[in-house]
């Protein structure tokens, strides 16, 4: 593997900050959407949106408490939700601990990822999510 | 392991390498047994070209990643939109060598 511990603590570390920036950004900002404020290249170029186009509002509909709205919006928005929740403490704790917990899950969902019986159905859930987020007019 | 064979495969291969890399393998095919000529010449390199096209085309949902056997990233790119669309960008300058690192840790495997 290329990425090793401490570079993935950083680049993680660094998602969420970004991560959290664009959610303050989304929030305070005006609700009307405004076009040009759009970052998803798919959906600037093709008109049309990515797998994961709604997840920030998803968020933002996951944070006042509207738990339906947010999956109707998009499921992907849970997993990002956790990811940016969990990710900073669990760095900080193994690098207090000086442990590499994460980094080891890391490695191990990515093999786990690869293996074709868990690869494909994972695909057709993107899949399914895409054309749902199309259907939608996300 | 003769000269003249380490000296085709570097010349069919060399694209997948990255420049300063070329020396070491030279070297440690030179040295390296006969038998393992003909697994050598089998091995499945993925080229850097190719992921660069796949980048262009698909980086926004991380396929280009995936392809080169970063699932992590992949999925990372894939759940964010690219990175926000900056990532992607980023990627069409990094997957190259990012594509020629692994094709080196592949090849690793078979030099000792």
């Amino acid at each position: 593997m290329s990425l090793n511990r401490n570079k993935l603590y950083s680049l993680l570390l660094i998602a969420c900050l970004v991560g959290y920036i664009w959610l303050y950004f989304s929030i305070t900002k005006n609700s009307t959407l405004d076009r040009a404020t759009e970052v998803c290249l798919i959906k600037q170029i093709t008109n049309m949106p990515c797998p994961s186009c709604g997840s920030t509002r998803s968020i933002i509909s996951l944070f006042s408490g509207d738990f339906i709205g947010a999956l109707n919006l998009n499921p992907i928005g849970y997993l990002v939700a956790f990811i940016m929740l969990v990710a900073p403490f669990w760095i900080i704790i193994d690098t207090v601990m000086r442990s590499n917990s994460l980094f080891n899950l890391y490695q191990k969902t990515e093999t786990y990822l690869k293996k074709p019986k868990i690869a494909i159905p994972l695909i057709l859930l993107v899949i399914i999510n895409w054309i749902w987020n199309i259907t939608k007019g996300m | 392991m003769d000269a003249q064979k380490v000296d085709m495969f570097i010349m069919s291969n060399g694209k997948f390498f990255e420049d300063h890399q070329m020396n070491m393998i030279r070297e440690r095919l030179i040295v390296l047994d006969d038998s393992k000529w003909s697994m050598l010449s089998t091995v499945q390199l993925k080229d850097p070209t190719t992921t660069l096209i796949v980048s262009i085309l698909a980086g926004s949902i991380g396929v280009d990643r995936f392809m080169i056997g970063d699932t992590g990233i992949g999925v990372g790119k894939l759940l964010t939109c690219g990175g926000l669309g900056i990532w992607t960008i980023i990627d069409l300058f990094l997957i190259q060598k990012a594509t020629k690192e692994k094709n080196m840790q592949k090849i690793l495997q078979y030099l000792h």
